[in-house]
């Protein structure tokens, strides 16, 4: 979607968090004493496993199911946890990849103006909400879009949605409401 | 009394027997610390004061061979030579405050500790005399009735040894330097001279042996072929190796430290299968994906190079862990107690610590 305005954003997405499922138990034990660049955590009852093509870390359950995170797209996501998945396979165990999803997305922006946050607030009650005393942002949750915005008064401003273009859409939504509280030109 | 001693054997086989001296009335007080050698030839140190009773009925059985016999079934080990200055020791003490030998009142039952003997002028009954030679190599001492968890003692002696040695020595005064309380038993008995002499043989050999370290012989004898340099004052020249190791293996070291025990179990579990089995089980379910989702293939393949890699390695470090930490991908290692093998020499080390970049 293009920008309301002439200003072209750069939304960073920092972070994509996926998960599959194997579809088959996982020894820990075994990838822990065979497989490459893991790491056991009994105590969690996990492994982590980290690749370096797509820079992602994977935490791996017994039951099958695996977290991939650290991922920088969704395309990437998707690349890294086959390729973990196929680690496994040469491992040994029977690896299906089923159930890939990602789960959620986190992208940084950052407005060329800062914002009034208490201004911001007031004007957007009950979907905003601002505890200075708690966190130095003020929380603005799209419902719609299940999206969850944290503005902060230098302009800069995080995104975490279930996708992509759920981030997207919420930095286009909110760019107005931000734009109406700036305080300053930077 | 070869048989005697064998029956002697079999029912003690797990209680520790000690004899005490002719003349001394039970119960006696051994102190912590004393080690006591069993007839089956084991050494036991009791860290906890004993106290020795008289069995109901055994004493006799075991008494009435006379020491010759028993000298002669136990094998002077050196272990046993050991044993024997330190129990003596402890017993001599005892010899002033009563008398060590009543020659002619001890019963048979005590199969002395023939250092007890040597103090007096009396000489004891013959049977008891050649206890004397025992000593060094061979003591009875059976703790009658008592039972305790006995610990074997494994090379604690050999410290022990020469020192109570030399203070027995001291004490009694009337040996000469080595064996000697043998040669004064030696006087009254031709076998007992026997005896003492493969004694005097043992026991010089005994402290060189001891001393010169089991634990030197047998690095000598495993790891002669290989060059091993132990750490610099410093920990500059570990670091530096560890450092360098850590730059041109990189990924490969600390990924060694937990693929050394991967490849073992690979190898052990090579029999399973269950790698072979994955393998043929990957075209499998390639065909299998299909239906689903896309296949796994080697599209999918992680940078094979690597693995190969990794295992061709001759540079490995074997040690102990303080702390192995990470922060995103810097690895810090605080390693303990191990030897490194790095450009086909060994370096051993009490610390090292490295960092990597992963």
């Amino acid at each position: 979607m293009e920008p309301n305005n002439d200003v072209a954003l750069d939304i960073i997405i920092t972070n994509v968090v996926a998960v599959f499922k194997t579809r088959c138990h996982l020894n820990l034990r075994t990838i822990a004493l065979e497989g490459t660049n893991v790491i056991y955590k009994p105590e969690f009852g996990k492994v982590l496993m980290k690749l370096r093509k797509p820079r992602i870390t994977a935490s791996i359950w017994s039951s099958g199911k695996i977290i991939c995170t650290g991922a920088t797209s969704e395309e990437d996501a998707k690349l890294g946890a086959r390729r973990l998945a196929r680690c496994l396979q040469k491992l040994g165990f029977k690896v299906r990849f089923t159930d890939f999803k990602v789960v959620n997305v986190l992208a940084v922006c950052s407005m060329p103006f800062q914002i009034h946050l208490i201004e911001f607030t007031k004007s957007n009650r009950p979907i905003a909400s601002y505890e200075p005393e708690l966190h130095p942002a003020a929380t603005y949750r799209i419902k719609s879009l299940k999206a969850t915005v944290q503005v902060f008064s230098t302009g800069s401003i995080t995104v975490t949605g279930p996708n992509v273009q759920s981030v997207a859409t919420a930095v286009e939504q909110i760019y107005p409401l931000l734009f109406e509280c700036r305080k300053t030109p930077r | 009394m070869t048989a005697v001693f064998k029956t002697f054997q079999k029912n003690t086989g797990s209680i520790a027997t000690f004899s005490l001296p002719p003349g001394m009335s039970y119960p006696v007080q051994i102190p912590a610390g004393v080690t006591l050698q069993t007839s089956s030839g084991h050494l036991y140190k009791v860290n906890v004061p004993v106290m020795v009773t008289q069995a109901p009925g055994g004493a006799s059985r075991i008494l009435s061979q006379p020491v010759q016999h028993v000298i002669e079934a136990r094998e002077p080990t050196a272990a046993q030579r050991a044993v024997a200055p330190s129990v003596l020791h402890t017993a001599a003490p005892q010899a002033p405050a009563g008398p060590c030998l009543h020659p002619p009142e001890v019963q048979q039952q005590h199969v002395f500790l023939s250092q007890c003997a040597l103090p007096r002028p009396t000489a004891p009954p013959p049977p008891l005399i050649p206890q004397a030679p025992v000593s060094p190599g061979d003591d009875q001492f059976t703790l009658e009735g008592i039972e305790f968890s006995p610990r074997l003692l494994d090379t604690g002696l050999p410290s022990s040894f020469p020192a109570q040695l030399s203070d027995f020595q001291a004490k009694t005064g009337q040996m000469p330097a080595s064996g000697s309380e043998v040669g004064v038993q030696g006087e009254t008995k031709g076998d007992v001279g026997a005896l003492a002499e493969r004694a005097d043989n043992a026991r010089p050999e005994d402290p060189a042996k001891r001393e010169a370290g089991l634990s030197c012989d047998y690095n000598h004898n495993v790891l002669e072929d290989i060059v091993q340099l132990d750490g610099a004052c410093g920990g500059s020249s570990d670091e530096g190796e560890g450092g360098e190791e850590e730059e041109a293996d990189g990924v490969t070291e600390n990924e060694f430290l937990g693929m050394i025990n991967a490849e073992a179990l690979r190898a052990l579990q090579e029999g399973e299968g269950s790698t072979g089995g994955g393998s043929s089980d990957s075209s499998d379910a390639a065909d299998e994906f299909a239906e689903e989702e896309d296949p796994l293939n080697s599209g999918d393949d992680v940078s094979e190079q690597d693995i190969p890699d990794l295992f061709d390695t001759d540079n490995v470090v074997v040690c102990q862990y303080d702390k192995i930490h990470r922060s995103k991908n810097r690895w810090k290692f605080y390693l303990k107690d191990g030897v490194m093998c790095f450009a086909g020499k060994d370096y051993v080390f009490s610390k090292a610590v490295g960092e990597a970049e992963w």
